[in-house]
């Protein structure tokens, strides 16, 4: 009978304004406050709120026997702040209430992993202070940008402390191996690895609220009862915290569900645990990650952020301006600059299924991805341009002529 | 089954994109196995039998016949057109009988149409647009088969609130008389409902399709042009459709102004002719571009290619535009494109810019990204390629749509004996 291990994601982009050539070289503003208000009251009131009030409920009823984790990115917290100080607060309290254990990934939800390991180290260790301040936890178990990881990055992430990660149990890496095991990383001895069990996962959150799903309608007690049957020693069951009442909505009966959970899964005989745990058990194996993996898509690799050309593109020119947005020494456009390494920029940009008109479009406040690459390459060029002290993009023969002209009758 | 169908136009004699889509809509009614007999209105000089490109294509010799009616009749034109074209038929010497007026042509028509329907067989009738409306009626008078309206633009696209009401008269008598409407998209079929009081549930919409595969990636880009700084081609950019209202060149012309100020090496091509023509090479002077502004001309055949291929982009900012067949032709042709909106083809195309008309700072700003960065450039191409080419915009689509259509018609007109 595997120990239930919930992790829950809980992020929010700055989402950038319809940034236009004419606009480079007048330093902003680059990001859409409007639109990030709006969005962000919206999923505070259908999901924060309630989610937050029924997990603490939760975890006070079963004395702490009920326990989640959840993982809030810096640019969330940083809108909470802003725009819904009441959802701020009851995300206080819930990582006061012991239930809730609180992991650590990049301040910026960014893909500097795979971008600039300075940057990586940074903002990680942002996230980490922004924890410790705002929430009193100081977070043991990471979770890299949409859990992507390999090899290559378990030696970074081990250097800052933690002992365990949470990774995607893609199919391609466990092979005949269980998902509800904790591993070991195959570069890092010590660091723990915690595969996502995608299918009961995705049960939640993508198929609970299809019609057309085998298994609508989903019950707590028919859930659990699948995980009873799931084998191993600990079932990871990863989500996006928005799950909760904005991609499913509060008729299909998802809270009804998480309501019914904690009793259902203690009838089955199981118990839930929090991923600091489960990262100081002993490991059944090691487990090699030669790829960049992630949550995403059926490919589960980085190809639904970096996959095309203008995403590429994006990444490199980005990456490419931060010696001199460093340099610059100033604050506010290195701030500027990391709100851009968030994910969802390139996201925006992804071009594989977009005929489809699939779960990508779903989530972009763009028309097409090359909208996203537009506005995004005119805001990465203003940017450039003001940390160069370089003039504004107007290189018209005809109005320098003109000015000219002017200053000679001056 | 066969279908008499009355068209205006059909290559080389053609001012739009309608020759386009009839050559592609009786290529693949051939295909699916349906007799075509196409009535075109030929303008005088018409002296070749355009059918015999058709012919030589894999559609069964005999299934495809051209009648040709020797007449003045263009379709975008106008009555005011057609007094040019008339005088100009005049000096030329050429003798033929047709009528004083524009409408007098249509109702010519109609009545040599009438007489070929009652001796053409035929199970079904479908009548393209206003300038035949008149001919299907007389036809379906003729011979009781029923008829199929085929709408691809109304005058409110063509004039706005401005047409000519004689048209708008023979647009409603032909869409409300005919026992079905066939409309190429959602946009067009709501003007059908909601300007002429047709029945939603008589409007059938088949989006149109091109033919055949993508150009092959590997069809080289070509330039008339040199760029002055790189000696390679310049960046170029192209408005291809004609110059009137309903299309918008006064736009495109705004454009080229702001996108030079960024690219000043660019070239802009305006490929067409019409009535805005003059006014457009005057703005071209006016914004200090007349030496970058490069006005083709009407283009047909090869050379639609060419154009489409000697540019980086396809800017198509028409004020009304139910289809718009020029943004399949130019993804086919490897050329990014933006359009419209509100037009009939961004109902069903993802991979291109789409944008408002009349928000020229936009199109500029997607120009000059695509021109900039040969990243999104590559991208668009390569998706609009794979896009344009997979089976959703294939002649066969449309086709099988259409047949569709005719049997609903059948079905809504069941033919005695």
């Amino acid at each position: 009978m595997p120990d239930i291990c919930i992790y829950a994601q809980v992020h929010q982009p700055w989402r950038l304004r319809r940034y236009r050539l004419f606009e480079v070289g007048a330093g902003g503003p680059y990001f859409d406050d409007e639109t990030n208000a709006r969005i962000l009251r919206r999923v505070a009131d259908k999901c924060y709120l309630p989610a937050n009030r029924l997990l603490l409920d939760l975890v006070r009823r079963t004395d702490g026997r009920f326990k989640v984790a959840l993982s809030l990115t810096g640019t969330l917290v940083d809108q909470l702040r802003r725009w819904a100080p009441d959802a701020l607060d009851s995300f206080r309290a819930l990582a006061a209430s012991g239930g809730v254990e609180l992991l650590g990934e990049t301040y910026h939800h960014s893909l500097a992993a795979l971008g600039d390991a300075a940057e990586f180290e940074a903002q990680v260790a942002m996230h980490r202070r922004m924890v410790e301040a705002e929430f009193g936890q100081r977070p043991t178990v990471f979770r890299n940008t949409e859990l992507i990881y390999w090899d290559g990055l378990a030696p970074a992430i081990a250097a800052q402390g933690f002992r365990g990660v949470m990774v995607e149990g893609a199919d391609h890496v466990l092979g005949w191996r269980s998902a509800n095991h904790v591993y070991e990383a195959a570069s890092a001895p010590g660091l723990r690895l915690l595969p996502r069990n995608y299918r009961l996962s995705d049960d939640v959150g993508f198929r609970f609220g299809q019609r057309s799903w085998e298994g609508w309608p989903l019950t707590a007690e028919k859930y659990a009862a699948w995980l009873a049957a799931s084998g191993g020693t600990s079932a990871h069951l990863y989500v996006d915290y928005e799950t909760f009442g904005e991609h499913q909505w509060s008729e299909t009966g998802i809270f009804d569900f998480l309501r019914h959970l904690p009793d259902a899964c203690a009838r089955e005989g199981m118990a839930f645990v929090h991923p600091s745990a489960l990262a100081a058990r002993e490991p059944v194996a090691t487990l090699a990650f030669p790829e960049p993996t992630s949550w995403a898509d059926a490919e589960r690799d980085t190809s639904a952020w970096l996959g095309n050309r203008i995403q590429r593109a994006a990444h490199a020119r980005l990456y490419d301006l931060r010696p001199a947005v460093v340099a610059s020494g100033s604050a506010e456009r290195l701030d500027a600059w990391r709100r851009l390494t968030t994910s969802d920029h390139v996201y925006y940009m992804c071009t594989k299924h977009f005929a489809d008109g699939d779960v990508h479009k779903y989530f972009s406040p763009y028309e097409t991805p090359y909208d996203a690459f537009v506005a995004f390459m005119n805001v990465a060029q203003d940017l450039a341009q003001s940390v160069a002290g370089q003039p504004a993009d107007r290189p018209a023969a005809e109005e320098w002529t003109h000015l000219a002209g002017m200053a000679c009758v001056a | 089954m066969r279908v008499l169908m009355f068209g205006w136009e059909f290559p080389p004699y053609q001012a739009g994109g309608l020759a386009t889509a009839t050559v592609g809509l009786v290529k693949g009614l051939v295909r699916q196995g349906v007799g075509v007999t196409l009535v075109v209105p030929f303008p005088v000089e018409g002296d070749t039998l355009p059918g015999l490109r058709l012919v030589g294509l894999d559609a069964p010799t005999e299934a495809v016949r051209v009648h040709r009616v020797p007449s003045t009749l263009t379709p975008y034109g106008g009555t005011e057109q057609y007094v040019e074209v008339l005088a100009a038929a005049r000096r030329s010497g050429s003798r033929h009988p047709y009528g004083a007026t524009l409408f007098e042509e249509v109702e010519r028509f109609a009545a040599e149409a009438g007489a070929i329907a009652a001796r053409e067989p035929h199970d079904v009738i479908d009548a393209h647009d206003w300038l035949t409306f008149a001919a299907g009626l007389a036809a379906r008078e003729a011979s009781g088969r029923p008829l199929v309206a085929h709408i691809h633009a109304t005058e409110y696209d063509r004039a706005g609130e401005g047409g000519n009401p004689l048209i708008l008269a023979r647009e409603a008598a032909g869409l409300l008389g005919a026992d079905r409407v066939i409309s190429n998209s959602h946009v067009l079929k709501r003007a059908c409902t909601d300007r002429f009081g047709v029945p939603e549930a008589k409007v059938d919409v088949v989006h149109w399709g091109v033919d055949g595969a993508p150009v092959a990636a590997n069809v080289p880009r070509w330039s008339p042009f040199q760029d002055p700084v790189g000696g390679g081609r310049p960046p170029t950019v192209l408005f291809l459709g004609r110059v009137t209202w309903q299309k918008g060149p006064d736009y495109f012309i705004e454009v080229a102004g702001r996108v030079a100020r960024h690219v000043p090496a660019a070239r802009f091509v305006v490929a067409g002719t019409g009535d805005m023509l003059p006014l457009l090479v005057r703005r071209a002077a006016e914004l200090g571009i007349a030496d970058r502004v490069h006005f083709a001309g009407p283009l047909q055949g090869p050379d639609v290619d060419r154009a489409y291929r000697l540019a980086d982009v396809c800017v198509m900012p028409s004020v009304s535009e139910p289809f718009g067949l020029v943004a399949l032709e130019s993804l086919r042709n490897g050329t990014p494109c933006i359009v419209p909106r509100s037009a009939g083809v961004a109902e069903v195309l993802r991979h291109a810019f789409k944008v408002d008309f009349w928000d020229v700072d936009e199109m500029t700003n997607q120009v000059v990204a695509l021109l900039r960065h040969p990243e999104l450039h590559g991208e668009l191409r390569e998706q609009g390629l794979r896009e344009v080419g997979s089976g959703r915009f294939s002649l066969e689509e449309p086709a099988r749509r259409t047949v569709d259509a005719y049997r609903r018609a059948l079905a809504a007109r069941p033919v005695e004996g």
